[in-house]
């Protein structure tokens, strides 16, 4: 295990270096991560002025920048053009390398959108209580591993079709539809409000969000725990099924 | 016990075709079709612990499909291997530890930015290579591929022959007992290949690894490799040493003459006439006649030289790939 952490390390440390070169687009990336909270944050402030819904997509806008996941990108393309040689051959867990890259761009992400946070908190009504930003914490980790074990698993459907950017597409506009960026998990309407709760997608953005604002009550919070819990192990035992299934399938035949 | 163990492998896959045109790129949304490819069938062979092997095969033979199945890389379709007492696409860590599959047509697979010596870094972090060791396989890299130059360089900014060095190095910094050699010295110049060609003796010789090499090079066959094994059409065709394989894809051999003067008799009454250009005439005879017709030319006419040669492994192997082999060949010798 301690092999494994000293591995990713050494990847993360590369990736953050071979980012620096990218370090423009870098900002682009970031841009368009921001955009989405932001008009979420204008278009509600404007719908429901007394609602206060500053301080949440505030934090939604951090949570976004720490839970963003390119795998689509990063790892389908390696399928495609038979890169993942390269990953099978080395005797550590293949995802260990997309892992360092995914956790190298998030944290150039929130380097990056470090400004673009602060002038938000500055310039709006946001505030936030200590104490609920403690308990948020550990449900940022459980998005961010969340939303990177989603991203993944669709990731891997490059195994099996040549659309692998579309699927995780359609993933991606359910997480925005349902995971609280386009309507904040507690106003959506009473019929469909417990799915939007126990769905994975909220689990990725909306629910960290939620409790830093301080929106949820204890026992909702302890809800929303479990819900996260349960999908992080779902989606731990899917990813595994899934790669065990498409390596076996995976033919970068040729020279 | 046998290093490297293939028994009936198979691989296939399926290839989705569609006509030429739009309207068959429309209808291929709807249905797609597919035309499965038998990229290796029914391929059994062995390989001992420090052989080196090389393995032979026109374009799209199944070569390389069968090395990436050898380095866990790829499922096999059908059949068992064994390498190292391992299953190789059960991926355990300890045979990925001791296996190496380089690759011509990308051999320093690192990202671009980083340096020579930050690859082998992190390979020595990947495969847990001690410091001592580490240090000490370095030195014997460095000095068997002419290193020192390429280490502060990024692989961004190597040429190919440069790149090769470097992912022989990469590759082999920790040592590996097998390697899979895919086209080891493609599009590089005589210079490189020439080291190259020396440097993977060196390594066998020196580390008892087993070597399996693919190469359309047959003079990296003919200097590397007692024993070929040649694949066609996913098939094995031969397996045994090369000599025998000349000899029975060519059974002829290469009598040349240069002549003090015009000849008396029909040169042809002598052998079939390959060239005759001038005072140099080259016959190809019978392997068992050599001997007879040799005295027979050197008292029949007059002659300043004369030499007997091998048929060039290329045109041999090129008598191969143009099918005759599989009739001609026993699979096994």
């Amino acid at each position: 295990m301690s092999r494994s952490l000293h591995i990713l390390r050494a990847y993360i440390t590369h990736y953050l270096l071979a980012w620096l070169a990218s370090r423009s687009f870098a900002f682009t990336l970031v841009a368009n991560q921001a955009v989405t909270p932001l008009i979420g944050l204008a278009v509600w402030s404007t719908a429901l002025p007394g609602a206060n819904l500053s301080s949440y997509y505030l934090a939604l806008l951090v949570t976004r920048l720490v839970t963003v996941s390119y795998e689509q990108h990063t790892f389908s393309g390696r399928i495609y053009s038979g890169e993942l040689i390269d990953d099978l051959l080395r005797p550590h867990p293949a995802m260990l390398a997309t892992l360092g890259q995914n956790l190298a761009l998030r944290a150039w992400h929130v380097l990056i959108g470090l400004p673009a946070i602060v002038a938000v908190l500055l310039l709006s009504q946001a505030s936030f209580a200590l104490p609920d930003v403690l308990l948020a914490v550990p449900a940022l980790v459980g998005a961010a591993a969340l939303q990177f074990l989603f991203t993944y698993t669709l990731a891997l459907s490059a195994f099996w079709t040549e659309r692998a950017h579309g699927v995780v597409g359609i993933g991606g506009t359910l997480v925005f539809l349902l995971g609280g960026e386009a309507v904040p998990a507690p106003l959506l309407p009473d019929a469909i409000r417990p799915l939007g709760v126990a769905l994975p997608f909220r689990a990725m953005h909306g629910f960290p969000a939620e409790i830093a604002a301080g929106l949820l009550a204890p026992d909702a919070m302890l809800v929303g725990y479990g819900w996260q819990l349960l999908w992080l192990a779902v989606f731990a035992i899917g990813a595994a099924l899934v790669w065990r299934g498409g390596v076996r399938r995976f033919m970068a035949v040729g020279g | 016990m046998a290093r490297i163990q293939a028994e009936h492998l198979s691989v296939t896959f399926r290839a989705p075709v569609r006509e030429a045109g739009l309207r068959a790129a429309l209808g291929s949304l709807v249905r797609r079709r597919y035309r499965a490819v038998e990229a290796v069938r029914d391929v059994s062979f062995e390989l001992q612990p420090g052989e080196l092997v090389g393995f032979i095969g026109p374009n799209g033979a199944g070569k390389s499909t069968m090395l990436k199945v050898l380095a866990g890389v790829l499922h096999p379709t059908a059949g068992s291997a064994s390498v190292l007492g391992f299953t190789p696409w059960q991926r355990d860590q300890r045979f990925l530890r001791q296996i190496a599959l380089v690759r011509g047509s990308r051999p320093l697979a690192v990202p671009p930015e980083l340096t020579v010596l930050d690859a082998l870094r992190f390979q020595q972090l990947i495969y847990a290579v001690p410091e001592q060791q580490f240090r000490r396989n370095l030195a014997e890299l460095v000095e068997l591929l002419s290193l020192d130059p390429l280490l502060e360089r990024q692989a961004r900014g190597l040429s190919l022959g440069e790149k090769m060095r470097a992912g022989l190095a990469w590759s082999l910094i920790y040592r590996p007992a097998v390697l899979f050699l895919d086209e080891p010295t493609i599009g590089l110049d005589v210079g490189v290949v020439t080291v190259i060609r020396r440097f993977i003796a060196d390594y066998c010789r020196q580390t008892g690894a087993t070597v399996l090499l693919t190469s359309h090079a047959m003079a990296d066959v003919e200097q590397l490799c007692r024993r070929v094994i040649l694949i066609d059409h996913g098939r094995l065709v031969f397996d045994g040493k090369l000599a025998v394989l000349s000899e029975r894809l060519a059974p002829h051999k290469l009598v040349s003459l240069t002549l003090a003067g015009v000849p008396a008799a029909n040169l042809a009454s002598f052998g079939e006439v390959v060239e005759h250009d001038g005072a140099l005439v080259r016959l190809s005879v019978p392997r068992g006649d050599v001997a007879a017709l040799t005295a027979r030319l050197l008292a029949a006419l007059p002659i300043t030289d004369l030499t007997v040669a091998e048929p060039a492994l290329e045109q041999v192997i090129g008598t191969a790939y143009g099918g005759r082999a599989r009739e001609s060949l026993p699979s096994k010798e």
